[in-house]
C-alpha cells in the first residue's frame, strides 16, 4: 500500500537536512530558518501519509516493521522540532535530518504494496497506546543520543582549545546540553516503563498472561534497566556531562542492536514491529 | 555650483593619543563648536566626530580646498592648539574618497579593533549633535542615513562582529560556552590583578550571582569585594570555598602553581562532577596545566585566551575584505543620488515658473470665465494644467535623457531654465527641503530610503 504523501515528506527531509548541515559547515546561520520549516513541512506530509494508511487498514499503521519505523521516524521529527523551535537547538537539526530521512526512506522502499491488515487478536485500544509510547520512549533516546554526540564533539573542542568559528558560537553551552540530555532520558525512561505496563495489560487482556518471556520483552526489560541505571548513576555519583553522554551512546547502542536482532531472529508475538 | 562631501581629521593610525586628546571634543561641546564653525567658515552643512580615536569633521563644500583650510584654521582656534602640532596627522578626503571614508568608519571597518560595535553608536551621536546644531543640510542629512545603512547592511552580511578580541571578552565567552547561564554561578578571585578584575566586570555585567575575592592583600580583596558587589575571602582560608566556585580566576603571583592535580580532583569529586572553569592570567602560572586533564575541568591560561583572541582578529580581518565590497557598492548608489540633486533645483525653478504663467493667464480671462459654467470653467482648468505638465515633462524626459552628472547635463539644464524660466530678476519661491527630497525619491529608480 503506498500513498502519495510519503515521497514529498522525504524530500522535504532531505532538503531540511541539507540546509541544517550546509549551515554547520560554512559557520553561518543562513538557510536553518528555511530548513526547520522543510522540516515542519515533511513532517505535515508525513503525518497525512500516517493517517491515510491508517484509514485505508482500518487500524493503527504499525502492522510492520516499515509502518512502524516511518512512524518512529515522524515522532523523532515532531520532537526535534520542538528542541529546535523551543529550545533553539538548530545544531539537533543537523543530527536528526540525515536521520529522519534515512528512516524513511528504507521505510518507504521496504514497505509493501498489498493492503495491512492486523489480525483481530492484535486489534485494540491497547495498540495505539503501547505503540506510541514505546516509539515515543524510542524517539527521546534517539534525540538523547543526538544530544550526547553533540555534547562529546564540543566537549573535546573546548578541551582541546579549538574553539569554534565565529558564527558557531550560537551554538548551545555544554551545561545546557548536558541537562537537555538528562530530560530527554528521564521523558525516554518514563514512556519506556509506561510502554511495558501497557504491553503486559494488553497481554494479560489477549492471551491471558501479564509476561510471556518473548525476544522483545525480554530486551526491552535489558534496555528498562540500563537506562534506569544509566539516570541512578547520575543523581548519586553524579555522573554527569562526559561520561554521561558516553554511557548515553552506549546504551543506544546496546538498544539499537538488540532491536536489529530481534528482527533478524524470530519476532515472537510482536509480529514484524519492533514495539 | 557643485557640492561634494569633505572629511578632514585624524585617527588612531595617523596622530598618537596626545595629539587626539588635545583635539578633542566633550560631548556638550560638539553643538556649539558646530555653530561656530558654520558661522567663521561659511561651509554650509558640518557635523563633527570625536571619539578617543579619531577627530573629524565631514562636512559640505563646493570648494575644497578652502574647505580644507577653513577647518584646519577652525580646530586649531577652537582647541587652542597651534597648527604644526597637528597638521602633518590630518587627512583629508574629498568628493568619492570622502564618502568611502564616512562609510568605512561606520561600518567599523576603519576602527582599531575591526568590527566593534560602539563606533556606529558614535556616529549617530554625531548626527545627531549636528542635527541640533541645525549644521546638517540634505547632503549630509542623505549621507549619514547611508552610512548607518551601510553599517547595518555590513553587521547582517558578515561576520565583522563576531568573536571576542580581548582576552577578558574571550574569557567570558568561554564561561558562556560552558554554562548555560552565569545567574546560579559563583566565581572565584585569587588575586586581584587588573586583568582578573575586568573578567570580573565582565561577569558581573552577565549576572553572575556570586563573587568571592581572594588576595594577598586583604584589604585589597575587601575594597575590591566592596566595589564590585562581592565578598572577600581570607587568602589563608580560601580552600574550603573552592567547592562551590563554578569559575576560579587565577593572578597571584607564585612561584609555582597553587592548584594541584590532586587538590582539584578531590574538589570536582565533592562537586559532583559539576563543570569548573579555570582561568589562569597569571605569570607564572597559578595552576597546573595538567588540570586540564581532569574530566569536566576546562583550564585556559592567558595563552590559550590570547591564541583565541588573535583567531577571532584573523576572521574579522576576512570578514572585513567582503564589507569593502559592500562599500564600494553603496558609494556608487550615494553618488548617483547626489548627482541627480545638482539638476533638481532646475526642474523645480521651470516647474514654478511654468505654473506662475498658468495662473497669469488665467487672471487675465477672469472676467470671462465668470461668464462660464462651472463645469466649462472646470474644464479649461483642466485644460491649462494638462498643458503645462505635458510642457514640463518633455523638459524633464530632455534632462534625464543625459547622464545627470555629465557636463552636458547641466549645460542643457541651464539652458533650459534660461529659456523657461522668467527673467525679470525675481528668485524663484524657495525650495522646501523635504518636498525636494520626496520629490527625488519618486523621480529615482534607486531604492530611495525614507529618511
Amino acid at each position: 500500500m503506498v500513498t502519495l504523501f510519503l515521497p514529498p515528506a522525504l524530500i522535504c527531509y532531505a532538503l531540511s537536512s541539507a540546509g541544517f548541515i550546509a549551515d554547520r559547515a560554512m559557520g553561518r546561520i543562513r538557510w536553518t530558518g528555511s530548513a526547520a520549516v522543510a522540516l515542519a513541512i515533511g513532517a505535515v506530509f508525513h503525518a497525512l501519509d500516517l493517517v491515510a494508511r491508517g484509514i485505508q487498514a482500518g487500524n493503527f499503521p504499525v502492522a510492520n516493521f516499515a509502518e512502524s519505523l516511518s512512524f518512529l521516524a515522524w515522532l523523532i521529527a515532531l520532537v526535534a522540532l520542538v528542541m529546535i523551535v523551543r529550545l533553539r537547538m538548530a545544531i539537533i537539526g543537523a543530527v536528526i535530518g540525515p536521520i529522519v530521512t534515512v528512516a524513511s526512506l528504507v521505510a518507504l522502499m521496504t514497505m509493501q504494496t498489498t493492503r495491512l491488515v492486523l489480525p483481530e487478536s492484535l486489534r485494540s485500544v491497547w495498540l495505539p497506546i503501547h505503540v506510541t509510547l514505546a516509539c515515543l520512549g524510542y524517539s527521546m533516546f534517539v534525540l538523547a543520543t543526538a544530544v550526547s554526540f553533540v555534547y562529546l564533539v564540543y566537549e573535546s573542542k573546548l578541551k582541546a582549545k579549538r574553539v569554534m568559528r565565529a558564527a558557531n558560537s550560537d551554538v548551545p553551552s555544554l551545561e545546557k546540553l548536558d541537562r537537555i540530555n538528562y530530560r530527554l532520558l528521564v521523558w525516554g525512561f518514563l514512556m519506556l516503563s509506561l510502554a511495558i505496563v501497557s504491553g503486559a495489560i494488553w497481554a494479560d487482556a489477549t492471551w491471558g498472561h501479564f509476561w510471556n518471556w518473548e525476544p522483545v520483552e525480554s530486551w526491552s526489560l535489558v534496555i528498562w534497566i540500563l537506562y534506569a541505571a544509566l539516570l541512578e548513576s547520575r543523581l548519586t555519583v553524579g555522573w554527569r556531562g562526559r561520561r554521561a553522554a558516553t554511557l548515553t551512546i552506549v546504551v543506544f547502542t546496546v538498544l539499537v542492536g538488540s532491536v536489529v536482532g530481534v528482527i533478524l531472529a524470530s519476532p515472537g508475538k510482536h509480529g514484524g514491529t519492533f514495539g | 555650483m557643485e557640492n561634494s562631501l569633505f572629511i578632514l581629521g585624524v585617527n588612531h593610525r595617523t596622530a598618537p593619543v596626545s595629539v587626539r586628546e588635545r583635539l578633542a571634543f566633550a560631548e556638550a561641546e560638539v553643538a556649539p563648536a558646530l555653530q561656530r564653525l558654520k558661522q567663521s567658515s561659511g561651509i554650509g552643512e558640518a557635523a563633527l566626530l570625536s571619539t578617543c580615536n579619531r577627530v573629524e569633521v565631514i562636512g559640505v563644500t563646493s570648494d575644497p580646498e578652502r574647505a580644507e583650510e577653513e577647518v584646519t584654521r577652525f580646530l586649531a582656534r577652537d582647541r587652542e592648539v597651534e597648527r604644526g602640532a597637528f597638521a602633518d596627522a590630518l587627512y583629508h578626503f574629498n568628493g568619492r574618497d570622502a564618502v568611502r571614508h564616512l562609510f568605512r568608519v561606520g561600518a567599523s571597518l576603519d576602527s582599531m579593533v575591526v568590527g566593534e560595535p560602539q563606533i556606529l553608536g558614535q556616529l549617530k551621536l554625531a548626527y545627531a549633535q549636528a542635527a541640533e546644531a541645525a549644521t546638517v543640510g540634505l547632503v549630509l542629512h542623505r549621507a549619514f542615513h547611508k552610512a548607518f545603512q551601510v553599517a547595518k547592511r555590513v553587521r547582517k552580511a558578515t561576520l565583522i562582529g563576531h568573536g571576542s578580541v580581548s582576552i577578558s571578552s574571550v574569557a567570558v565567552s568561554l564561561a558562556g560556552q560552558i554554562f548555560d547561564t552565569l545567574s546560579n554561578k559563583t566565581a572565584m578571585l585569587m588575586g586581584a590583578g587588573k586583568m582578573a578584575e575586568l573578567t570580573a566586570r565582565h561577569l558581573k555585567a552577565l549576572g553572575i550571582e556570586s563573587l568571592l575575592i581572594t588576595s594577598r592583600t586583604f584589604d585589597r580583596a575587601v575594597a575590591l569585594a566592596r566595589e564590585l558587589g562581592g565578598t572577600a575571602v581570607p587568602f589563608e582560608n580560601y580552600k574550603p570555598y573552592l567547592r562551590i566556585a563554578d569559575i576560579l580566576i587565577g593572578s597571584v603571583s607564585v612561584a609555582k602553581p597553587i592548584l594541584t592535580h590532586h587538590d582539584v580532583e578531590a574538589i570536582i569529586r565533592e562537586r559532583k562532577y559539576k563543570p569548573m572553569f579555570l582561568i589562569d592570567l597569571g605569570v607564572p602560572r597559578n595552576f597546573d596545566e595538567r588540570l586540564n586533564e581532569i574530566e569536566n575541568i576546562y583550564l585556559y591560561d592567558i595563552d590559550d585566551l590570547d591564541a583565541v583572541a588573535q583567531k577571532s582578529l584573523g576572521d574579522r580581518e576576512r570578514e572585513a575584505e567582503k564589507a569593502e565590497e559592500i562599500v564600494v557598492e553603496e558609494i556608487d548608489a550615494f553618488l548617483k543620488w547626489l548627482a541627480e540633486l545638482e539638476i533638481v533645483p532646475t526642474i523645480k525653478d521651470i516647474r514654478v515658473s511654468m505654473e506662475k504663467l498658468r495662473d497669469l493667464e488665467l487672471t487675465r480671462h477672469r472676467a470671462w470665465l465668470k461668464t462660464l459654467e462651472p463645469a466649462e470653467r472646470e474644464r479649461i482648468e483642466m485644460l491649462t494644467r494638462g498643458l503645462v505638465n505635458k510642457l514640463l515633462h518633455r523638459v524633464m524626459a530632455g534632462l534625464r535623457h543625459h547622464d545627470r552628472s555629465s557636463p552636458e547635463a547641466i549645460n542643457t539644464a541651464e539652458i533650459a531654465r534660461l529659456l523657461l524660466c522668467e527673467t525679470n530678476g525675481e528668485t524663484p519661491a524657495p525650495m522646501d527641503l523635504d518636498d525636494l527630497e520626496e520629490d527625488l525619491i519618486e523621480d529615482s529608480n534607486d531604492d530611495g530610503d525614507p529618511l
